[in-house]
């Protein structure tokens, strides 16, 4: 058992890719306290992206990222804050 | 009349729904608390009408698409059943993203009236929104409310105003009607010209002074809370604190005052009794019914203080901030950290706590989490936990605390073997979670939270646990031929010879005594039946001691009554802990999960965890403590084995399953 738990903790660890130079992609690359413009939402995931359009997350909306909490990101839209996890901060491309 | 209270999440509605009704209905700090319609009328101090005004609560919603299941409430609620009147409860710190649901609200042809709620926030904040002329561009009144207020809340005013708009047309200020809903990219396009038209809307009426997304000192004391590192260390702390509170300090002090009331109703009982009563029947009335009951109902002012500190730690926003904590170890085993959530609120009972699951959109996170949920120790469990930490480990706060980080780990544990037998390991997952903001808890509403609570357990008390501790008396007195069991022939009762079977199952976990499975079978009926049954069978009249100022009174008798080991007992605990949770608990999960096969494993499970649980306590406990393995430890490690055995079969088949996914998608 204690062997299944190491190799699920192993796997699950991300694997963060090369940004590629200075610009700014996503979300998960964003710096903290700076207001980007979104371009994209960047998923096959309809529901979620209507369901992110309700919170007022959708291109030409700006977000700002508060603070970065271990693979969490507290995000500003609108005026509300929100934790989305790395997964999430990516398809959000700016 | 009916009025439907709707708005985005953890904007108030059920906080005006209690100051409007008068109800008491479970309110918190975060989104999402509220997962079912509930009605209530109109207190009528608010309502000057005369007319009978009936408030339906609704579950958030950030629109009328909805994307969740409590959203479709919410949807279906307005749309099919027409209320005669709207009340839309907005945010008023945030104005940008409320009105969006609230334009939608105006098309549906229902008077609306918008109640600006949480105005006094915006003060704080230095951020005025001129009310005359928001309710201008919506074409609807708007009434600044502050629903947490007693007086002066704005709330009489609204209630009237809503009578007022009763049959009356509004114009709604945007209309969609004309756009073809079958075509998305249509719907899309007015959807942002909607929000266009409420940003217009908002920058015209709301004069902010600090904007919004800067950093503040609630986004500083995030970076702690929900910390990398700390985070969990300081929700272990937080954890032992309320423990310590409400088990070590406060409630053992209230629960002395409220045992002595017990005993004297045991003594002016026997009193009135007198002689010439039957022994049957006195011994009935005294050590079944009161004995019993008064053993369960003696940790009372226990489980009222443990409600009372979450109660606050709910109102203040902090369990959000556990979410996003648990989200990275939740997202590891397969579950999404929304699944904490109905874990916190199993922590009061584990019913509602399976409920929440709904919230969930994935089918096999929402399953996992159900069966999962009662794993964490509820409140019918405290008085179980308390017995035991104060009969065996002198009240110690530890032993609650660890029983809640065991209930996290047997979770964590079990999503991950879900995960792999279900073969969806590589399915993928978003998180987000609104984060409402810090305040200070009200202590009135974590009174009127514990009162509800308390009042709920003692309903059961002197039903559910009254007739089973009646039934357990009468069984044990008696013999299948009726006749009063004699004096040392105990094991010849009814009781002793249903529970005897299942007893030597127990022996290989240090408790194999017809006594106790007899407790930890009645406790399937309501958990709080152990602490009961234990008081009925060993025939202990209180465990709490009026004089000695100690929770159990005589911990070393009761524990030598028992005949147990202090390793064996945490076995015995553990075992009616992290056991199938009680009937009423078993139907929750059987109505979220809507699989038969789902529920038949989770419930065999269950039994599987309890068992292998209390096993290990037992064998590796007596192994360090005594040198050598307990009893049975060939038959236990058999059954065990078996069990895991079982279990790996259905891993291995699953990950095949998998990778034929894998290989399908490829």
């Amino acid at each position: 058992m204690a062997s299944i738990l190491v190799s699920e903790v192993m796997t699950g660890t991300y694997e963060f890719e090369d940004s590629g130079g200075d610009s700014v992609k996503n979300l998960s690359e964003a710096k903290v306290d700076v207001e980007y413009t979104i371009r994209e939402i960047e998923t096959n995931d309809n529901e979620l992206k209507s369901f992110l359009f309700t919170l007022g997350c959708y291109e030409g909306e700006t977000v700002t990222v508060i603070s970065v909490l271990a693979e969490n990101y507290v995000i500003s839209v609108k005026d509300a804050r929100y934790s989305i996890d790395w997964e999430l901060a990516k398809a959000i491309i700016v | 009349m009916k009025i439907a209270l709707t708005g985005n999440p953890n904007s108030g509605k059920t906080t005006m729904f209690n100051a409007i009704t008068g109800k008491i209905e479970h309110v918190g700090n975060w989104a999402g608390v509220t997962i079912e319609k509930k009605e209530g009328d109109i207190k009528k101090n608010l309502n000057k009408t005369g007319i009978e005004i009936t408030a339906v609560d609704l579950p958030g919603a950030y629109s009328m698409s909805p994307f969740t299941s409590e959203e479709s409430i919410t949807r279906d609620f307005v749309k099919n059943e027409n209320p005669d009147v709207i009340i839309n409860i907005v945010d008023a710190t945030n104005l940008s993203r409320s009105l969006f649901f609230t334009t939608q609200l105006m098309e549906l042809g229902i008077p609306v009236v918008v109640a600006l709620n949480k105005s006094d926030l915006n003060e704080k904040k230095k951020t005025a929104i001129n009310v005359k002329a928001l309710s201008k561009a919506l074409g609807c009144p708007v009434i600044k409310t502050i629903s947490t207020k007693v007086s002066d809340n704005g709330l009489e005013a609204l209630i009237s105003k809503a009578v007022e708009v009763k049959g009356k047309s509004q114009t709604a200020p945007y209309d969609s009607k004309r756009i073809d809903f079958a075509n998305a990219k249509a719907v899309e396009a007015s959807d942002k010209k909607r929000y266009e038209f409420v940003n217009s809307i908002v920058s015209n009426v709301e004069d902010r002074k600090v904007s919004s997304n800067h950093q503040t000192k609630q986004d500083a004391a995030d970076r702690i809370l929900a910390h990398k590192w700390f985070g969990i260390p300081i929700f272990a702390a937080v954890m032992w604190a309320v423990f310590s509170i409400s088990q070590t300090h406060l409630g053992p002090l209230l629960a002395d005052t409220f045992a002595g009331w017990i005993d004297g109703l045991y003594a002016w009982t026997e009193g009135m009794l007198g002689e010439g009563v039957s022994p049957i029947l006195s011994s009935l009335l005294l050590d079944g019914i009161i004995g019993g009951v008064g053993a369960v109902v003696g940790f009372l002012p226990l489980i009222m203080v443990l409600f009372f500190l979450l109660a606050l730690l709910e109102d203040c926003g902090y369990m959000a901030r556990v979410a996003v904590v648990m989200d990275r170890f939740f997202k590891r085993v397969g579950l999404s950290g929304k699944s904490i959530i109905p874990m916190v609120i199993g922590t009061g009972c584990a019913i509602p706590g399976i409920m929440a699951t709904r919230t969930i959109k994935n089918e096999r996170q929402r399953r996992t989490t159900a069966m999962l949920t009662p794993f964490m120790p509820c409140g019918a469990k405290l008085p179980v936990i308390a017995l035991f930490a104060g009969t065996f480990f002198d009240d110690a706060a530890w032993v609650g605390t660890t029983m809640y980080f065991m209930g996290i780990a047997i979770i964590i544990l079990g999503a991950l073997i879900v995960v792999r037998i279900t073969g969806e390991k590589n399915a993928r997952s978003f998180f987000i979670m609104e984060l409402p903001e810090y305040r200070f808890p009200s202590i009135k509403r974590a009174t009127i939270s514990m009162l509800s609570r308390g009042k709920a357990f003692i309903i059961k008390a002197g039903t559910i646990i009254l007739l089973c501790n009646a039934a357990v008396q009468v069984m044990q007195t008696f013999n299948w031929q009726f006749q009063v069991v004699a004096e040392g022939a105990e094991s010849t009762s009814i009781l002793a010879s249903i529970a005897s079977p299942f007893a030597i199952l127990l022996i290989p976990l240090g408790f194999g005594v017809w006594q106790l499975a007899a407790a930890a079978i009645t406790g399937f009926i309501a958990k709080e039946n152990v602490v009961g049954t234990l008081a009925v069978v060993y025939s202990i009249t209180n465990f709490i001691d009026t004089e000695e100022l100690a929770l159990v009174s005589g911990g070393a008798d009761v524990a030598s009554v028992m005949g147990l080991t202090s390793v064996a007992a945490l076995a015995y605990l553990m075992f009616n802990l992290f056991t199938p949770p009680c009937f009423a608990a078993i139907g929750a999960m059987n109505a979220e999960m809507e699989d038969r096969k789902w529920l038949w494993g989770g419930i065999s499970f269950q039994f599987g965890m309890g068992y292998v649980v209390a096993f290990l306590t037992y064998q590796i406990g007596t192994l360090i403590t005594t040198g050598s393995l307990g009893t049975g430890f060939i038959t236990g490690f058999i059954a065990v084995a078996v069990m895991v055995g079982y279990v790996v079969h259905l891993v291995i088949k699953g990950n095949n399953k998998a990778q034929q996914k894998l290989k399908m998608s490829a």
